[in-house]
């Protein structure tokens, strides 16, 4: 017994230094990346969710240390706010219109990209495409707001001085009118998204065997069911990657709601995560702790529909 | 080569004509969609560029084509709004900063999470992971406010460095990991048995076969961070402190010293760097994509 305890035991310390000598060789690789996102990502999260349990306004309170813990009222305040569901509706809204053309739209092109036989031609193609990806987000938005401006627009010049379509009386507002207003940003995003997610469904169609198309034909399957029986099929995994990243960009944008649409809270651009600066930055008394609450439901509301993607697609898989 | 030629005769005999008559038009619809498709991605940015161009009578009644052409709204936008000089500074500084850091950490991070025996692998990509889908610079940014104020780095062009790192960091890490899986295991192990420590080996052998994926790494944070507004604009201020896109965004353009010229000018100042970076790399970039990056 003795002997045989003593086999034992070695190997068990053996493995226990082992470990700690693998924490100390492996893990300063990752922890200057832990420090930041640990510091400004993970953290201030959760920061803000103890945050959203106090009644924490800046104007009002040194810290949120010294604010009043207020248990979920913030919570129920915000279940009561129209400002709130509106929000949430307005934001669902959006990615509701945006989402097919940022998943479908590129996934056309790369299948017509994929086609084009000509090296040269097709890495231009692909070139041109990513040029608005190489610029910044808020820079695209800055752009498009001129585009869609009514006084010094392109689109309008189009459409009232060369066309003719409308009079200056008329003419679309693309930004201020309600009804146009997601359409407008959601035909910025495409155009700025295009060309990078096209990249995705471009790597997926480079792993699909040519010689699935070639025997396909030979079979006499017309194209439309090649495209939905092989090219569909195997960029399907991507497409589904995508919407569930999108889906989570799309409820979540501020930048484009900010500048393209102010602070009007009568405008759809609006949403929670817009109404949840506006009520920690600029209004009254800065109330942060109730807009924490905000930023909470948009998150868990967010969470919930990932998580039901996620569930949705590896069900069908 | 006479077999080569008669395979060739082969195919074009057993051609069947229908097939001929698709490609007749099948091509034209093809490149058509796409030089639409690639015209519609120039046009706006060839409309700001003219517009920076253009003499102010031409700019203000919207002529596409201008009668006069002017090209000295550079020079006036840099005279006249006395703080761009230093928001263009201030952008340089974050996102060089934010470049060099993200992408050192990025792939330090990518290398140990693939190519060594670290413990708790699967929890750091777990949180990673579930970091994509939770809008942290949303709901975050109330306490990345606080944590700056704490540090006294409101108002900072400096402090803005330190939120920054968070961009990208997740997306980076991603990256480097999808592009070291690429590497086989065996090379990294051949020249530990040589005796080579890890650091080592990241530097001298890993280094040289991941540079396509840093340079996909290095132009994400560029992008990330260069055009970055909304951290920018809650936390900080002054005008001389902003970013150039901060200022560019609160501008109000078309009046006194913003003049659309000089709007536009500024704004071609502004996007242009990381088209001509673009423009340099894009052979990197493109193999850096195809290696891995994508699958991250």
């Amino acid at each position: 017994m003795a002997s045989r305890v003593a086999t034992v035991r070695p190997p068990a310390v053996h493995t226990v230094r082992l470990t700690t000598t693998r924490f100390a060789r492996t893990w300063p690789y990752v922890v200057p990346a832990l420090f930041f996102f640990v510091g400004w990502q993970l953290w201030p999260i959760f920061r803000a969710l103890w945050i959203s349990f106090t009644d924490f306004s800046f104007l009002l309170d040194a810290s949120p240390g010294s604010a009043k813990w207020v248990w979920f009222d913030n919570y129920v305040t915000a279940f009561h706010d129209p400002l709130v569901r509106e929000g949430l509706m307005r934001a669902a809204i959006f990615t509701a219109i945006f989402l097919p053309g940022m998943v479908f739209l590129p996934m056309v092109t790369a299948v017509l990209v994929d086609r084009v036989q000509n090296r040269r031609l097709a890495s231009a193609y692909r070139l041109i495409l990513l040029i608005p990806a190489m610029i910044p987000g808020p820079l695209i938005f800055v752009l498009w707001i001129w585009m869609y401006s009514n006084g010094i627009g392109p689109i309008n010049y189009f459409l009232v001085n060369l066309l003719h379509i409308y009079d200056v009386t008329n003419q679309p507002t693309w930004l201020g009118s309600t009804d146009l207003t997601f359409l407008s940003i959601a035909l910025m995003e495409w155009w700025w998204g295009l060309g990078f997610h096209t990249m995705f469904y471009l790597a997926g169609l480079a792993t699909i065997p040519k010689e699935l198309y070639e025997s396909a034909r030979v079979d006499g399957a017309s194209e439309w069911r090649i495209f939905w029986k092989i090219t569909f099929a195997r960029l399907r995994p991507i497409l589904l990657v995508l919407v569930v990243l999108r889906f989570g960009t799309a409820f979540a944008l501020i930048d484009e709601y900010i500048l393209l649409g102010g602070f009007n809270r009568d405008r759809p651009t609006y949403t929670w995560t817009v109404y949840m600066w506006d009520t920690a930055f600029q209004v009254g008394d800065q109330n942060r702790g109730y807009a924490a609450a905000v930023g909470w439901i948009g998150t868990l509301g967010m969470l919930a529909v990932v998580l039901w993607l996620f569930y949705l697609f590896r069900n069908r898989d | 080569m006479a077999v080569r030629a008669e395979t060739r005769q082969v195919r074009a005999v057993r051609r069947p004509a229908p097939q001929r008559r698709r490609l007749a038009w099948g091509p034209v619809v093809k490149h058509g969609v796409l030089l639409c498709a690639c015209g519609v991605i120039l046009f706006p940015l060839f409309w700001v560029l003219l517009l920076s161009i253009k003499s102010l009578p031409d700019a203000y009644t919207n002529r596409i084509w201008p009668h006069h052409f002017d090209f000295g709204s550079y020079h006036r936008a840099l005279t006249t709004i006395d703080t761009l000089p230093q928001n263009f500074r201030n952008s340089i500084i974050v996102t060089l900063a934010t470049m060099l850091i993200t992408t050192t950490i990025a792939v330090l991070a990518g290398y140990a999470l693939v190519h060594l025996p670290m413990p708790g692998k699967g929890l750091v990509l777990a949180i990673l992971v579930t970091s994509l889908f939770v809008p942290s610079r949303v709901t975050g940014l109330i306490s990345i406010w606080e944590i700056q104020d704490r540090l006294g780095l409101i108002n900072s062009t400096w402090g803005l460095i330190l939120p920054y790192q968070t961009l990208a960091l997740a997306v980076s890490v991603f990256i480097m990991r999808g592009v070291f899986e690429t590497i086989p295991k065996e090379l990294p192990e051949s020249a530990r048995v040589d005796g080579a420590s890890s650091f080592m080996i990241l530097r001298r052998i890993m280094l040289p076969l991941v540079r396509n994926g840093v340079i996909v790494v290095l132009m994400t944070n560029f992008i990330a961070a260069w055009g970055e507004w909304l951290l920018a604009n809650t936390l900080t201020n002054d005008q001389d402190k902003r970013t150039l896109t901060v200022v560019m965004a609160s501008a109000d353009a078309g009046f006194g010293q913003w003049v659309w010229p000089n709007i536009a000018a500024m704004y071609v100042v502004a996007i242009v760097p990381g088209l001509i970076a673009f423009a340099f790399v894009q052979r990197w970039y493109m193999r850096g994509l195809q290696e891995g990056a994508l699958k991250g």
